[in-house]
């Protein structure tokens, strides 16, 4: 099999190009393994503007159900902060994970809901008396956050960006502690205790002042008035008097009526007749439950541009509800990787198949310095002297560059597996087809490259341009998901772009999207594909 | 009647305006050695390359084994070998991996192999360095591996263009002697080179090719005779008679007076060169200076293109 014969010699020939060993393995292990360690943790990451806030909770939330909160407190807590601009919410487990975040300074606060802090926070109350006993959470600076059970842990090395995380704490607390406490304190106005308590503050103010009588007068009036016209009143008259009696009352009223309202109007009769009552006497319980909520009420028409009873900020202030984020949650990873190496960093997931591809197509500098060489040689010519096809020729050199590749590619995803710690996903059977089609497409490039370029520093310069040029443009030197969408599009011309996508896929993703991956295989053959057929056209093989 | 192994009727070729061949014909038999002189630039590789499924000519027909010959035959490559002038041996390769590459390519293979490898290995005297990096070797053991190349499938008709090029005396003796012994084993060859002495040792018929045209071909004698030879000497005093004596010498062909001597044209220097010396004995003339001058290749060439073969 002359393929086989002429694949076997170009392979030998590949393995021992200690060159091409530096440059397709060494070289991508080597950047892999210098970003791997230099890069921040938040590399690959779309950059979130947003204010970062994170939170562990551990609030117990509150024993049985009530009207309001529907939930726990927390989770009241960490609505508004969803709801508010510019800020993000980040979950951390536990309380040991933070601590340590923060010692390592790769927090600079993190807020901390105790196992008690919703009790605490429904104990919040502007009364002074209440069972169970209340709390008062303010002070000159703001929310006491130990009284409600929120503990904020604090990195001193980054003293501004902790204090506007705890000022943001303080703002979400202050909008969700004061409508609450005013609404519960709403409630108490003009109910029966505060309406007794009031009675009882008035029942010691005597005497009641001839002025307070005069003015009941009118009503008065209007009393007798009404009375003597009732007839179950003339009845009631005439069975305890009598009919004569009755009779001279009925008559008599209207004088009876006029000396009350001299009695009345009389200050020092009255301030006699005052002097051993007092206000107090005045509030009854029926009086008490009419007037209360009346009073309740009036305070409300006065203020009316609040409702004091809603509970809730928007509320207070009659304004449309805040709506909690759920985008604006994310859970904490731990995505740093550990040890020397940050064996594990989620970093390894983008950096292994970035270089991974980008150095997939670097063969163009292998298999174009192997055609210069072979031409150099003097061999090319020899071996169209030799009873061989075009084909067979083309082919011979294809095999082993395909080899090549391939090897290159599984021993990077290898390596990157045991020396970086990366996961190959769900679905290895599948990265490995993406493996195949890069290398394909790889091929069919770097031997379009050796049938253009003449000699070893046009391949160098044309392979080195070429392969940086598509590197940069699909995104192999970047992550692909912080390129503008427009240059996201554009780079599907290149097949770098398409292996990025199916590797993100395969990789990044927990569900891979097989279809996507299935696609972006075919489109790699297609490349392979084509540029070999460009080679063939070009290839001075005969 | 031998075979006729190479038939070339009006062979053409061009490389854009210039015309490399312009219109070569020539006949070379089964177990020839035939030489293939010409300048630099005469066409002697264009016609090799040709010749041996290189390349395709632009017009005129080659008959090999008795077909007309194309790049298309493969088959009849199988037939040809060649010694090209450039190297074409993998330098990273050793010997051995470039013959049994070689080999296989022509269908060789296993024991039949391996015991090819090793007689060409000796034929060629690198059996020592067979397993060592060919890009290590001198310019005459490469010269010597291409050449092994050349012969690894056994060809019958093998072309060797230039192929001591740059080498050192061992190896070009080397060289000569495999040619030899294999031309005696009846490959065909066909050898180039602006070396006369080369083409003189090796090869009985000659073809001069020069401006993509052959000038002559035939056997070496033949070309020899196509020149005079030539006898210049010089006397101490002038003898009377002597210039009629010596124009009746056999094989004095034309006698021309020179400075104090005579230059004498001949179709055999040999037969005339002891017929003047005893004619200046007998007339007791004293000859200060003798040059014999025979007719050589070199200037067969000269006559034929007007230039020296280096030039």
């Amino acid at each position: 099999m002359p393929i086989l014969t002429l694949a076997a010699k170009d392979l030998r020939l590949l393995l021992r190009d200690a060159r091409s060993a530096v440059i397709l393995l060494v070289t991508p292990l080597v950047l892999i393994l210098v970003l791997g360690m230099a890069l921040g943790e938040s590399f690959g990451e779309k950059p979130d503007e947003r204010l970062r806030i994170s939170v562990v909770n551990l609030d117990r939330g509150l024993p049985g159900k009530q009207a309001f909160p529907d939930k726990p407190w927390s989770e009241v807590v960490m609505d508004d902060l969803t709801a508010t601009a510019g800020i993000r919410l980040e979950l951390i487990t536990d309380r040991a994970e933070a601590e340590r975040l923060v010692a390592r300074n790769r927090r600079a606060a993190v807020i901390v809901f105790e196992p008690e802090f919703s009790e605490r926070m429904n104990r919040c109350s502007f009364l002074s008396q209440a069972t169970p006993p209340p709390i008062n959470p303010f002070d000159r600076d703001g929310v006491r956050t130990t009284e409600v059970g929120l503990k904020l842990l604090k990195d001193d090395t980054q003293p501004v960006t902790a204090s506007t995380i705890e000022q943001v704490a303080q703002v979400t607390l202050l909008r969700v502690l004061i409508p609450w406490m005013i609404g519960r304190a709403f409630e108490r106005v003009g109910d029966d205790a505060f309406m007794e308590s009031l009675a009882v503050k008035l029942k010691d103010a005597k005497p009641l002042p001839p002025a307070v009588l005069k003015e009941l007068d009118p009503v008065v009036q209007k009393l007798l008035d009404s009375l003597m016209r009732d007839p179950e009143f003339g009845a009631m008259m005439l069975k305890a008097v009598g009919f004569r009696d009755a009779t001279t009352i009925a008559n008599r009223s209207k004088e009876f009526k006029e000396v009350m309202s001299q009695a009345f109007n009389n200050p020092k009769l009255m301030a006699r007749v005052g002097k051993d009552i007092a206000f107090g006497e005045v509030m009854t319980p029926a009086v008490r439950a009419e007037v209360g909520p009346k009073v309740r009420d009036g305070v409300q028409e006065v203020l009316s541009n609040y409702d004091f009873k809603a509970k809730t900020w928007a509320g207070l202030n009659k304004d449309r509800a805040r709506t909690a984020n759920p985008d604006g949650v994310t859970e904490y990873r731990d995505t740093s990787g550990s040890g020397f190496l940050n064996r594990g960093a989620v970093r390894y997931q983008i950096l292994v198949p970035s270089y991974t591809v980008m150095f997939a197509f670097f063969l163009v500098l292998s298999v174009g310095w192997l055609f210069v060489a072979e031409r150099k040689h003097g061999t090319l010519a020899r071996l169209r002297a030799a009873p061989l096809t075009r084909a067979q020729i083309l082919m011979g050199k294809l095999l082993p560059c395909l080899f090549v590749s391939l090897t290159q590619g599984f021993f990077l995803l290898a390596a990157g597996w045991l020396l970086f710690g990366m996961t190959w996903g769900s679905r290895p059977d599948l990265l490995a087809a993406v493996v195949v089609c890069t290398s394909a497409a790889a091929v069919g490039l770097s031997v379009f490259v050796a049938s253009i370029a003449r000699t070893e520093t046009q391949v160098a310069v044309y392979g080195t341009l070429l392969v940086l040029v598509l590197g940069g443009v699909s995104g192999s030197l970047m992550p692909r998901d912080l390129m503008p969408e427009k240059m996201k599009t554009a780079s599907l011309a290149t097949p770098h772009a398409w292996a990025l996508d199916a590797y993100a896929q395969l990789l990044a993703s927990p569900t891979p999207d097989v279809t996507m991956i299935a696609t972006a295989c075919g489109v790699l053959l297609s490349f392979g594909v084509v540029f070999t057929a460009l080679a063939w056209w070009r290839m001075d093989l005969e | 009647m031998p075979e006729r192994i190479l038939e070339v009727t009006d062979v053409q070729k061009r490389y854009g305006e210039n015309v490399a061949l312009g219109g070569v014909s020539l006949t070379i038999d089964a177990g020839e050695s035939f030489g293939l002189l010409g300048p630099n630039g005469a066409g002697k590789t264009t016609l090799i390359s040709i010749l041996s499924g290189l390349s395709d000519s632009d017009g005129g027909e080659v008959k090999l084994f008795g077909q007309v010959f194309t790049r298309a035959k493969r088959d009849l490559r199988r037939l040809v070998g060649i010694g090209t002038q450039d190297l074409a041996i993998y330098p990273d390769l050793s010997p051995r991996e470039n013959l049994r590459f070689f080999g296989k390519l022509y269908g060789f293979g296993g024991n039949a192999l391996e015991s090819r490898v090793d007689a060409v290995l000796a034929e060629v005297g690198l059996t020592d360095r067979a397993n060592d990096r060919a890009g290590t070797f001198s310019g005459g053991m490469k010269r010597r591996l291409n050449l092994a190349v050349a012969v690894i499938h056994g060809p019958k008709l093998l072309f060797l263009d230039e192929p001591t090029t740059g080498v050192d005396p061992q190896s070009r003796n080397h060289i000569f002697r495999q040619v030899k012994a294999l031309n005696s084993s009846g490959v065909t060859v066909i050898y180039t080179s602006h070396y006369m002495e080369e083409v003189q040792e090796l090869c009985p018929r000659i073809a001069i090719l020069d401006g993509g045209k052959v000038r002559a071909c035939d056997t070496l004698p033949n070309l020899l005779k196509t020149l005079d030879g030539r006898v210049r000497f010089r006397l101490s005093a002038p003898v009377p008679g002597f210039e009629e004596r010596l124009a009746k010498l056999p094989g004095a062909r034309q006698v021309k007076p020179t400075d104090n001597g005579f230059e004498v044209t001949t179709d055999s220097v040999p037969q005339l060169l002891p017929a003047v010396m005893t004619l200046a004995a007998e007339l007791g003339a004293t000859i200060t200076a003798i040059e014999p001058r025979e007719p050589t290749l070199e200037r067969v060439f000269l006559h034929l293109t007007g230039r020296e073969l280096r030039d």
